[in-house]
């Protein structure tokens, strides 16, 4: 007996005109893939489903979850995740990783110069208001040394792929990157749900993760500190990153600190043990330059450390990230990139950027003004998909504000063109479809860099939509990088 | 390196809050299960007046029905006193933990905390609330359980045990005063037939009735049920083995982790040890049980404050200021101004 095609997964399956994740290859790459697919066509959609189920309520029943603290309650919320996995060929990866190594490694100088020489401005490939009268350029760093030259330990870098399959830079994430949390979760649960997927393949490790970003921050530890006592730094359990902080902490080993269990004296920092006071070096921070130190910063910050910016210039304690880093991930900033890249290394960008139009400069405003229905305008300061116009699909109305927004404060607005975002079969509704993807590989960086194999595939569940944030109604995908034909 | 002070703290008050909310399950059970045919709206009044919550009580509910008491002690979130507050307490308290306890401490607890979120209505009605009870009893078992289990034996699996045993202490010497509770709001019972149905009643809330009487053969005689949950030292309930577990976790965090501090609290420990020799010696314990209770009930409460003091982190006593453990305190105060 034949069943009903209806119920096999990709029967009615029809990416056009995007490219897609997991039909789009061809050559010798599509072999991996055209068993993966087979496999999944193996099961029909009510499996799928059922499969699909267990694993969110195990989400929930795992805790890894965000929480919405309401007067009354707190009420945890999963990220959704949707089961079918985005691949990522051995190929693919090898041009990700080194493209986001080059970067991460060109930010870094980047940030050495500007807080010291400036040789990047006086040269003019950079323009100097664009840095120096940044919101997020913090002077406090002027001069500070931090160890290895590393201000961005850990970073996140969105990576979208256009119509024709090409990898392209959409964002750099230098000061708190998160979700990398999910990255060795989903995989955890895509074990546990479908072993039957995986099965003989072989899939790069993510669950290293805990152990690569210890070792990294091992190696920034102050200078003379051979065994740096290592803390991460969470605004606490209010915040709706809290279980990523929980899983990092646990994964290095290190304890989970907040602003209260911390003390400055003497410019050196110090956590409340049942034993006393014991000195802490290293502190990878989840809260934000503002409210790190309110000694320096925010003077009303709760969630910080009064002195922290003091014990970092002495050289007592390391930052990661450091201070001062949203000078280099700004999306204005970004349009440098390519050139600051060139500056550094003298190579030419491994992965390309988005055109990007400043509209802060007389060209990139007309332009971006007079293009506005193709266009995608975001707002510089803003983050977590949050202020995005996105041109084609406006409305009229929604263009003419946007116009508005744009003329009365100009320098805090970018556009690019509009990206086909790359899909990947989706189970929604009961159904498999194309979705929009983005990717966001995690590298982390103490002397060197190493990249965490794939990273967080984000998928925009509304049909037609481009903006995958969670915030924004967005999930998440397993991400697998194939370890190549070797054998 | 130390535990984090604020981690020693959370265990043991992760510890208090289940074991809290597993002795509230199990005397609600053990009424249900063995107290029918009495006039239920009225015989419930006294589990308001053991937890001298008739304040709070009257003020949202008034009528001491079963139904309105149940909802109160079981399921009221603005009670701080339920077992819903209880355990949602307890799990914020592990999650504040979760990068140090392991995993399956918190699924547990995660797990059984969502379990208990869709009890409804209809699972506190009379005919289900044994059951439901039951449920969370076990759930509470469970969770000590898993942390026997898995556990890092260092400092914090101490505090861990100290607050599930400073706990257990108050727990059984409050119930102790349950007598005096239902004098109090007039449920004397009429004949002696009733006098030990009350006393084994009284076993049976802390877990003891079957140790009892393989110990004590001519039945539950008021004056020896009151010892064996007072002084026994093998029945894991009584107050002498609660409080004699917590010298000895003091010692260790003395002599094994060097926190000298732990001095303090083990002259607390002393006070306690010497009521219950008093009460050891008393040949009628039970017209004397409410005040050695009070003198027991101001020694826990020191003892939490000297822990607070000499390892949390708090301010002297005089100078406290609502803290994320606010309801713990606030609990304890509450305690401390009924005495």
């Amino acid at each position: 007996m034949t069943e009903p095609t209806a119920s096999r997964p990709l029967a009615d399956y029809d990416p056009a005109p995007f490219f897609c994740e997991l039909t789009g290859r061809t050559g010798q790459d599509a072999a991996d893939l055209a068993m993966i697919r087979k496999r999944l066509e193996g099961h029909d959609v009510a499996t799928l489903m059922q499969r699909a189920r267990e694993a969110e309520n195990e989400l929930f029943n795992l805790g890894i979850t965000f929480t919405v603290y309401t007067d009354k309650d707190a009420i945890d919320r999963i990220l959704p995740f949707d089961v079918i996995p985005r691949i990522l060929t051995a190929a693919e990866w090898r041009q990700i990783e080194s493209g986001v190594t080059q970067r991460v490694q060109a930010l870094n100088l980047f940030l050495w110069d500007v807080y010291h020489d400036q040789k990047i401005l006086k040269d003019g490939i950079v323009p100097r208001d664009l840095v120096l009268g940044n919101s997020n350029y913090r002077p406090e760093m002027e001069g500070l040394d931090p160890p290895c030259g590393t201000y961005i330990h850990i970073n996140g870098t969105d990576i979208v792929r256009n119509r024709n399959g090409e990898f392209q830079v959409l964002e750099d994430n230098g000061r708190s990157p998160s979700g990398v949390s999910y990255v060795v979760e989903n995989r955890h649960l895509m074990q546990r749900a479908f072993p039957d997927l995986m099965r003989g393949l072989k899939v790069q490790p993510v669950s290293n993760y805990g152990e690569q970003l210890v070792a990294k921050l091992r190696e920034v530890a102050p200078a003379g500190v051979d065994d740096p006592s290592i803390v991460l730094l969470s605004p606490g359990v209010y915040n709706s990153a809290y279980f990523e902080h929980i899983f990092l902490a646990r994964e290095m080993g290190v304890p989970l600190v907040e602003g209260r269990d911390l003390i400055v004296e003497n410019d050196r920092v110090f956590m409340r043990t049942l034993a006393g006071l014991q000195p802490v070096h290293v502190i990878y921070r989840r809260i934000n330059d503002d409210f790190l130190d309110p000694e320096a910063f925010n003077k009303k910050s709760m969630l910080g450390v009064a002195g922290l910016m003091r014990a970092a210039r002495k050289g007592n304690l390391t930052l990661a990230n450091a201070v001062g880093t949203g000078v280099a991930d700004d999306k204005a900033v970004y349009a440098y990139v390519p050139d600051i890249i060139r500056y550094y290394l003298t190579e030419e960008p491994i992965l390309k950027n988005v055109d990007t139009h400043i509209c802060g400069t007389e060209v990139g405003l007309k332009y971006t003004l007079d293009h506005l229905a193709e266009l995608v305008v975001k707002p510089v300061g803003e983050s977590g998909g949050y202020g995005i116009v996105v041109g084609p699909k406006a409305t009229q109305m929604e263009r003419e504000a946007c116009r508005r927004q744009i003329e009365a404060d100009p320098a805090n607005f970018i556009s690019q063109p509009m990206i086909d975002l790359s899909v990947c079969p989706t189970l929604v509704d009961g159904k498999v479809e194309p979705r929009h993807v983005d990717l966001r590989p995690y590298a982390v960086t103490g002397r060197s860099t190493w990249v965490l194999p794939g990273g967080l595939t984000r998928v925009a569940l509304k049909r037609g939509s481009l903006i995958v944030n969670s915030s924004q109604g967005g999930g998440t995908k397993d991400t697998w990088v194939l370890e190549g034909a070797q054998s | 390196m130390s535990l984090l002070s604020r981690y020693a703290e959370d265990l043991f008050w992760l510890a208090r809050y289940i074991e809290r909310a597993s002795n509230l399950a199990r005397i609600v059970e053990t009424q249900v299960a063995y107290d029918r045919g009495r006039d239920e709206d009225v015989s419930w009044a006294w589990l308001v007046a053991l937890h001298s919550d008739q304040e709070r009580f009257n003020k949202s509910y008034g009528d001491a029905s079963f139904a309105n008491v149940i909802r109160f002690y079981v399921a009221d979130m603005e009670n701080a006193g339920s077992v819903r507050f209880s355990l949602r307490a307890a799990r914020e308290n592990a999650r504040a933990l979760r990068a140090v306890i392991p995993t399956e401490m918190w699924n547990h607890l995660n797990e059984f905390y969502n379990r208990f979120l869709i009890v409804s209505d209809a699972d506190l009605e009379p005919i289900r609330l044994w059951r439901t009870c039951a449920q969370i009893k076990d759930g509470c078992y469970a969770q000590i359980g898993v942390a026997e289990s898995t556990l890092y034996r260092d400092e914090g699996w101490r505090f861990f045990r100290i607050g599930l045993m400073l706990e257990r202490a108050d727990q059984t010497s409050r119930l102790l005063d349950v007598k005096f509770a239902q004098l109090a709001t007039g449920l004397q019972p009429a004949d002696r037939a009733g006098d030990a149905t009350f006393w084994s009643l009284v076993l049976r809330s802390a877990a003891a009735y079957q140790a009892f009487v393989r110990l004590e053969r001519r039945g539950a005689d008021p004056n020896r049920v009151a010892r064996f949950l007072l002084i026994n030292s093998s029945h894991p309930r009584s107050v002498a083995f609660s409080v004699m577990q917590i010298k000895m976790l003091l010692h260790e965090l003395g002599s094994g982790y060097g926190l000298r501090q732990s001095r303090h609290a083990q002259e607390k420990i002393e006070a306690l040890l010497e009521v219950l020799q008093v009460a050891a010696m008393e040949p009628d314990l039970v017209s004397k049980l409410h005040a050695i209770n009070d003198s027991l009930q101001r020694s826990l409460i020191e003892l939490t404050n000297e822990l607070g003091l000499r390892f949390f982190g708090h301010p002297p006593p005089e100078a406290v200021e609502p803290s994320q453990l606010a309801t713990g305190a606030q609990s304890q105060s509450q305690r401390q101004s009924s005495t």
